[in-house]
Parts: structure tokens; C-alpha cells; sequence
């Protein structure tokens, strides 16, 4: 351990699981985001996400809590973030940031966009999962025109609602570091805009990822459109997030304030592997380069053209790669920011525990809920098109058919 | 109770609350059931509201309730009066029975042991830091008895090993510190002897001094490979003992031409360029031939 640290610098506060939450946020805010692309921008293309990615954003958005929970240690007070609200405090606001994206953001919109599909389903349906379908439609079994186009109104409005309130979720996350002054590392008014575009990049990645296994598992073909739209959307997201971190990063650079010395030691050091080869180069470089020359993010079809399954294959690889970098990115905020000391002279060293409450274990086990809660919603809300009760469905029962009685 | 006007009577949003006789009250709640009846679902030229708004309506009102309740149920009385806590927390830790009694008690009849500490390095750690809270042990002292801790855990509080800890402070790494040895078997924590200079390396690297004996470099001294200042015992952290730098260090038992057959010869020219003998080798513990 060179130099010298403070005696309460030698053990980190924040591990692992504080490294997990911005990463959860963030692939909410971004698949949120991705979301609204279809339904407010009017991106046709991606329409085959639309509902996966908003399924994504609330599978993890229920996790997203969970390693600030097992990371306080006092799940059983975590109430009191709504009884004893602290305005005072950004951190002590996440539980109405949190609540408000769930409750009003995502819930209200799945809740809109499927009400339609549930009431059909529940009509069709046997045993359990028709009266769990029955349930989440509230009994607003309306399907009049009327009411349809309501749904798509108030849908569209919780987009529009949704996107800065999405900003708000990731913005936040950014500004809690962003804000605190005594760091060097973490201290700069660029941290939310950056958190906010790299979760951009993280969701669109990560719903790129989802959209072709489930794809492929399913025995359907890869929508080709989809695939290059989802593509060239995260180039374009990627290089305004690089260009944002390499703006960060020289104006640090050229500021060169008194604690450039032990960020640099820090950066050719510690963060070495995560922050060079895994964030910059694996997870930013390698990804922009594929991701240029075969996405029509620069030039319609591409600059290498590659048979469909080829081309693919290198959309999911690189969206991999992108996922590896963003978590590395995360890594190195979090990690990096108490890997030295507030003297400036010294490191300390980060060793991750195995097991354990803010062990790797729980770390991965935290990070496989997500797909767990999506397979679920997916059983109850499938999102595929195809599996979609379509107009005919509709036009056969008539917006007035009742359930069936049961059996 | 009906929800909302005259068109709202179709949404099964209904509450019916019926009294009934023998003095009982049973509420019956019809809220979001299913109705069977094709009018449920008409369309149309039907309520103004969308159905599905009272519904949601519902939803968050419940939840808002809720919320109503828990803080009027959860919240303390005195909660945010004086500050973002209960006010009356103040009284309530005040109003605890006291538990310590602080070190002038236990002078009264330990004044043998108290002099003693207060002569040593550990002047500064009161009896109740290791004893434990000693309030009830003063008001009953025969039935009462203070803690005594026997082990190593108490000790490795303050003296187990940690870069960040002043230079010269006692520090010993538990695993390889005579391990499993009770601390007061060797100090007295009444009187701990100050920090002495150690005689042999071994005292504070036992654990490379254990593996050299078992390895074929047992017979090498510590000084043979490592030229140690000597204010390195005293002020350990300050000056450093030296390492090798040089292959040809090594070279003087394991080059080629050494007489003694037993002993791995290697040609230096060629062997391992351009790293030194320890980059690959752990000398502490070579491996056999």
C-alpha cells in the first residue's frame, strides 16, 4: 500500500453492492428511454422492444433497491425514507424518486399498454392465470374504441412524463456523486449527464441483448429492421456518452487541480484493468468500431456488409462488451472514488468478498433477479407480437363480450 | 356507496355496507369482482369517464391511505421538533439505567492494577474498554463480576495489523503471530511492555521464517540476502531491507561450475533473462530440485 491514508480511508464504505445500483438504474432508465422511442418519438422500427424493453426497465427497477437494502442492513426500516421524508438530503429523496418512477412512470404504463391484451387474455384463459390477468386489469374491462384510444392517450402522456422522470432516476444517481465536493474523482456538475448517457447506452444494449436470445430461443426470426435500428441507436448513444467522458476527463486534465497526481497514480494503477482495458478499450473503443463499420449508424446498411446472422452476431457482441464497460464504468465511480486517499499521498486497495452480504455471491445473485422477475412478467405479459391478442381477437368478442364463466 | 354520477353505477367499483340483525355488521365488498353480465363491458355511447379512471383512482387512493395511516400510526409524536429525529429520544436514552461506572470507581479497590496501567502504554485504555460496563460489578461487587477477556480477539481490536495506523504502534498479523496463543500469556495488559527492538527477523516475519526452515534454504541466514538498517527494528516502515538485484547474487550457489553437485545449477546467460532469480523463484521456499 504506497503513500499514506487516513485511519478511516483503509476500508471502503461502499463495495460491490453500491456499485450494482447505478448499474440497475441505470438499465431501467435506459430501457425506458429505448421505450419511448417507439411511443413517443414514433420510431416504428423498434416497436418489436417496445414492450420487452418496458418489462426490462420494471424487472429491474424492482431489483434496483435491493443492494442499498441488503447494503444498510435494515431492510425493516426502510419505510421510513416515506414516513420522515428529509428534503434536505438527496439520498434520503431516492424513496420518492423510486416510488414515483415506479408507481407513475412504469406501473401506469405497462398497466395502459396491456389493459387492452389482459382483458382478451382473461376472457380466454384457464385456471390461475386468469383471474391473475382479471386482477391487473382492475376490472376495467372496457374495450370500446372509446376507452382504447383513452389507453393510448394516457399512454403516450406517461411516456412524455416518463422521459424526464427517467433523467430524473439516472440524473440523480449522478448527482449524488456529482455532488459531493470533498471527492475529486466524483465531484463534477458533468457526473449526472454522463450517468444519464451511459444508462442510455447500458438499456438500449441490454434490451439489444434480451430482444435477440429470447428471439432466438423462441424459434422466431430477428426482426433485421429492429436489430439495425436498436444498432444504430447505440452507436449514436454511445458516442455522445464517450465524447461527454472524454470531455470530463480532459477538462480534469487540463485543470490539472492538486489532486491530478493521485488520480493519474490511480488511473495507471488500481483502475488499470477496469477503467483502460476494460471500460475504454473493451467496453467503449472495441464496441464504437464494430458497432461503425456494420450498424447504419454512419452509412445506410453499413460500412462492412455482413449476412444477417453475422451481422447480429456482432450487434450482440458488441452490446456485451458494452454491458462489461458500463459495469466497469460504475466500478470505477464507485470503487475509484475511495481508492484514494482525501490526503492525496496514499491508495488503499478494494478486495471483494466471496460470500457474504455485500459479497460477489449476493452481487450475482442480485444481478440474476432481474431476468427471474422478467421471466415471470413475461409468463403473465408476453410482450412478443406475435402472441398478442390482434384486432380480429377483439373484433370477434366485441368490446362488450363479458368473461366466460369459469370452467 | 355509489362511485362518481348516474353512469358510474355499472363499474363494480361498489361498496355495499349492510347491516344486518343481532347487532353484527358485515360489509360486503363487490369492488373490482368480476360481473359476468354483457353490460359490464359495453362501449360506446357509455359513461363519460373512462372506466378505466375511477379504477386507478381507487388504486392510488387506497395506497395514499395507507400511507395516511402508517404516518399517523409510525411516525412519533415529538418526531422533527428539535431535529430529523424524536425529540423525545433525548429523554428516553437519559431516562436508561447507567451501565458504566468509569475507572475512578474500580481505582477505589484496584489501585495496585490502576497504577500500573496508568505507568504503561496503556494509560489511555480505561478498565470498562476491556472489562466491559462495570456499574453493576460496583453496586454489587461479590455477586457481579466483570468480564475478562482470555482470547486474542479483544487484543487484535487496536493491534492487529493496518497500513493506516501510526508508525511504531504495536501491530501484529493475527494468523501468523503466535497463533492461538492467549495475548496475556505472553503480555500483561495491566502493564504491557513497550515496543522492543526484536533479536531475530523471526519475531516479526514468522511466518517466511517457519517456510524457510522446512525449505533447502533453511540454513541461509535472514542477513546472507538481505542487508536490514538498523533502525529497521526499531522504526520498521522507515528503512527497508535491501533485496537482491542482481542475478549473479543467486549465481554464487546456482551457477554453473559450483562445485557442490547438490545444490541446482543453472546457466546464468541463458536461464530466465532478463528477470531476477526472485521474479519467478519464492527464495523463502525454492522448490526442490
Amino acid at each position: 500500500m504506497p503513500g499514506y491514508i487516513y485511519p478511516n480511508e483503509f476500508e471502503l464504505q461502499w463495495g460491490l453492492l453500491i456499485v450494482l445500483y447505478p448499474y440497475l438504474t441505470g438499465l431501467v432508465a435506459g430501457a425506458f428511454i429505448l421505450a419511448s422511442l417507439e411511443r413517443v418519438f414514433n420510431v416504428r422500427e423498434v416497436q418489436p422492444t417496445y414492450r420487452l424493453a418496458l418489462l426490462t426497465a420494471l424487472a429491474f427497477l424492482l431489483v434496483a433497491p435491493l443492494p442499498l437494502l441488503a447494503h444498510l442492513g435494515h431492510p425493516l426500516r426502510s419505510h421510513e425514507i416515506f414516513l420522515t421524508p428529509n428534503r434536505k438530503s438527496a439520498m434520503a429523496m431516492f424513496g420518492f424518486v423510486y416510488a414515483w418512477y415506479l408507481a407513475v412512470v412504469l406501473l401506469l404504463e405497462v398497466w395502459f399498454d396491456y389493459r387492452k391484451d389482459l382483458v382478451l387474455w382473461a376472457r380466454n384463459d384457464r385456471g390461475v392465470m386468469r383471474w391473475i390477468r382479471y386482477a391487473l386489469t382492475l376490472g376495467a374491462t372496457d374495450l370500446s374504441e372509446r376507452s382504447l384510444r383513452f389507453d393510448d392517450r394516457a399512454g403516450r402522456v406517461i411516456t412524455i412524463v416518463g422521459i424526464p422522470s427517467a433523467f430524473l432516476l439516472h440524473g440523480y444517481v449522478g448527482f449524488i456523486f456529482g455532488s459531493i465536493k470533498a471527492n475529486p474523482w466524483w465531484s463534477s456538475v458533468l457526473m449526472p449527464v454522463v450517468f444519464l448517457f451511459s444508462a442510455i447506452v447500458s438499456g438500449i444494449a441490454l434490451v439489444l441483448v434480451i430482444y435477440m436470445l429470447t428471439t432466438m430461443f423462441r424459434w422466431r426470426k430477428v426482426d433485421v429492421a429492429c436489430m439495425d435500428k436498436l444498432a444504430q441507436f447505440l452507436f449514436y448513444a454511445i458516442v455522445v456518452d464517450f465524447s461527454l467522458e472524454a470531455l470530463d476527463f480532459i477538462h480534469r486534465l487540463y485543470e490539472a487541480e492538486e489532486s491530478i497526481q493521485i488520480l493519474s497514480q490511480m488511473v495507471e494503477s488500481r483502475l488499470f484493468l477496469s477503467l483502460i482495458v476494460l471500460q475504454f478499450l473493451m467496453g467503449t473503443i472495441i464496441p464504437l468500431i464494430m458497432l461503425a463499420l456494420v450498424s447504419p449508424g454512419l452509412r445506410k446498411g453499413g460500412f462492412v456488409r455482413l449476412p444477417p446472422e453475422l451481422k447480429h452476431l456482432t450487434y450482440l457482441v458488441a452490446a456485451v462488451l458494452i454491458q462489461i464497460g458500463i459495469f466497469s464504468i460504475r466500478w470505477n465511480v464507485v470503487i475509484g472514488g475511495q481508492l484514494f486517499s482525501k490526503s492525496l499521498r496514499g491508495l488503499t486497495v478494494y478486495k471483494v468478498q466471496l460470500f457474504g452480504i455485500e459479497g460477489l455471491a449476493m452481487s450475482v445473485a442480485l444481478l440474476l433477479l432481474p431476468f427471474v422477475i422478467l421471466w415471470a412478467l413475461v409468463k403473465v405479459l408476453p410482450p412478443w407480437m406475435d402472441e398478442a391478442p390482434g384486432e380480429a381477437a377483439l373484433a370477434a368478442e366485441g368490446p362488450a363480450a363479458g368473461l366466460p364463466s369459469q370452467g | 356507496m355509489r362511485v362518481g354520477g348516474s353512469d358510474y353505477d355499472k363499474y363494480e367499483l361498489s361498496f355495499t355496507i349492510a347491516s344486518q340483525c343481532a347487532g353484527s355488521t358485515s360489509v360486503h365488498i363487490r369492488a373490482l369482482m368480476p360481473r359476468y353480465s354483457g353490460s359490464r363491458f359495453r362501449g360506446g355511447d357509455g359513461p363519460r369517464m373512462p372506466q378505466q379512471v375511477p379504477r386507478l383512482v381507487f388504486v392510488f387512493a387506497v395506497a395514499l391511505l395507507a400511507m395516511v395511516i402508517a404516518r399517523w400510526y409510525l411516525v412519533p409524536d415529538t418526531f422533527g421538533d428539535i431535529g430529523h429525529y424524536r425529540a423525545a429520544a433525548v429523554d428516553s436514552i437519559a431516562a436508561r439505567p447507567m451501565k458504566y461506572a468509569g475507572h475512578q470507581q474500580c481505582t477505589l479497590c484496584h489501585s495496585p492494577i490502576q497504577e500500573a496501567r496508568l505507568a504503561s502504554n496503556h494509560k489511555g485504555v480505561r478498565c470498562e474498554v476491556c472489562h466491559g460496563p462495570a456499574a453493576a460489578h460496583i453496586a454489587a461487587p461479590m455477586e457481579v463480576k466483570p468480564s475478562i477477556p482470555r482470547g486474542r480477539d479483544q487484543c487484535i481490536l487496536c493491534h492487529a495489523f493496518n497500513p493506516s495506523r501510526p508508525t511504531g504502534f504495536p501491530q501484529i498479523d493475527p494468523v501468523v503471530h503466535n497463533p492461538l496463543t492467549p495475548c496475556k500469556d505472553c503480555h500483561d495488559p495491566h502493564a504491557p511492555e513497550p515496543p522492543v527492538v526484536p533479536e531475530s527477523c523471526a519475531a516479526c516475519h514468522g511466518e517466511i521464517a517457519r517456510q524457510k526452515l522446512v525449505s533447502h534454504h533453511a540454513s541461509l541466514e535472514c542477513e546472507v540476502c538481505h542487508a536490514a538498517p538498523v533502525t529497521h527494528k526499531s522504526n520498521p516502515r522507515s528503512a527497508r531491507p535491501s533485496k537482491p538485484t542482481d542475478r549473479s547474487f543467486c549465481g554464487a550457489c546456482h551457477a554453473i561450475g559450483d562445485p557442490r553437485a547438490a545444490i541446482p545449477q543453472i546457466d546464468l546467460q541463458t536461464h530466465g533473462q532478463p528477470y531476477t532469480c526472485w521474479q519467478c523463484h519464492y527464495p523463502h521456499h525454492p522448490e526442490a530440485p
